[in-house]
């Protein structure tokens, strides 16, 4: 079947990408061997391809491992489970220790000093910590409001106040809005240098 | 590179770092450094600048690995950081060529030349003057040739990854590469006869 010669000046561009197929490489073969045209043009570009081949430069003997070396830790890295693995297994020995502690003591002590009953010792000490933390914040900021209260004695204190606060609000506004949008996700194309 | 990981795809290696594996980074920088540093150099013109932003393209890639996308191939991404990084890093240079330009009116004399195309990977092999004459008809390339030359040649990169990359249609990439290799094979027609 004859062909517009088109087709193989196409065709010989896509061999010299080694995206011919065997078939219509047989084919160009036996055009080229009429066609001087395409003779010559298979022959220039199969050089212009080794000549971009083997002037190719040689990456660094190390480079890899710089690259490996200089990573710093990525943000998604400490997202990562892995990451947790550590503090998992140190938990499960400490409480694996504990439990081996709590047994050893129990059966020292006798049957009716159980492990269940260590457990609850150790939630009342849990729950007797969280109330006194509690009670603590508690007067922390009673004290604080008794202070207040001593400062803001009169109502041109509590308006002056009043008033820098909104003064640090609108200042705040002002610098968020100011700030400049985040910058473009790598995989976004920039434009061109001529 | 580790045992095995020539046969994984770029997709389970990034799954593999992103569960923890960071060794394997050093995989996907092993093969990708040829063709990145080639692409990079022929851009730059210069070896040593070309190994230092393709070790920051690396990176700046492992940084925000966990926001790969798969449905592009990684090949497509990593070259696209790649070019911004080389554009933003020609930007910088003419920056300071204008800065020095302009110190070199007030009086002081000042070389503010381009770095020459870099002689050094050439000096071990016995096509220099290849070489250099294949730099000089690249950088006679307009622009949007230019960049698709290299994705192609030294990037490596299929059609499809290049039209995806450069958001153009498959047939505009297919025919500014035809018209860009034309170009290449006129400036260099002396190297391609027998």
């Amino acid at each position: 079947m004859r062909q517009r010669h088109e087709v193989y000046e196409e065709w010989v561009e896509m061999e010299a990408d080694g995206l011919l197929t065997p078939e219509r490489r047989a084919r160009l073969e036996a055009h080229a061997a009429e066609c001087a045209r395409c003779r010559d043009e298979r022959r220039a570009l199969a050089r212009l391809g080794a000549l971009l081949r083997e002037t190719e430069v040689a990456v660094e003997p190390g480079f890899r491992e710089r690259v490996v070396e200089r990573l710093p830790a990525a943000g998604w890295e400490g997202r990562h489970p892995r990451t947790w693995r550590l503090p998992f297994a140190a938990f499960a020995l400490l409480g694996g220790l504990a439990a081996a502690l709590l047994g050893g003591t129990s059966a020292q002590l006798g049957p009716e000093v159980s492990v269940v009953a260590a457990l609850a010792a150790l939630g009342e000490m849990a729950r007797a910590a969280l109330l006194a933390g509690a009670g603590l914040l508690g007067a922390s900021w009673k004290g604080v409001g008794l202070a207040m209260a001593e400062l803001l004695d009169s109502p041109l204190d509590v308006a002056a106040l009043g008033f820098l606060v909104l003064c640090l609000d609108l200042l705040l506004i002002s610098l968020l809005r100011r700030r400049r949008p985040a910058t473009a996700s790598p995989p976004e194309r920039r434009s061109t240098v001529r | 590179m580790t045992r095995g990981a020539e046969q994984l795809s770029d997709d389970e290696l990034i799954a593999a770092i992103l569960g923890g594996d960071r060794e394997r980074f050093g995989d996907l920088v092993e093969r990708y450094q040829g063709r990145l540093v080639n692409y990079l150099f022929r851009l730059l013109r210069n070896l040593d600048e070309a190994h230092e932003l393709a070790q920051e393209v690396f990176l700046k890639v492992h940084q925000v690995l966990d926001r790969y996308d798969p449905q592009y191939k990684f090949s497509t991404w990593l070259f696209r950081v790649a070019q911004n990084a080389a554009i933003d890093q020609i930007r910088r240079r003419r920056l300071k060529l204008v800065s020095l330009a302009q110190e070199d009116a007030e009086g002081e004399s000042r070389d503010w030349d381009l770095p020459s195309p870099d002689r050094g990977p050439y000096g071990h092999l016995r096509n220099q003057e290849r070489g250099e004459a294949l730099q000089s008809a690249i950088d006679a390339l307009p622009w949007e040739y230019r960049e698709l030359i290299l994705l192609r040649h030294f990037g490596e990169l299929p059609y499809e990854e290049i039209a995806q990359l450069k958001r153009m249609p498959l047939g505009t990439v297919k025919n500014k590469l035809f018209r860009g290799r034309q170009m290449l094979k006129e400036r260099l027609a002396d190297f391609l006869v027998d």
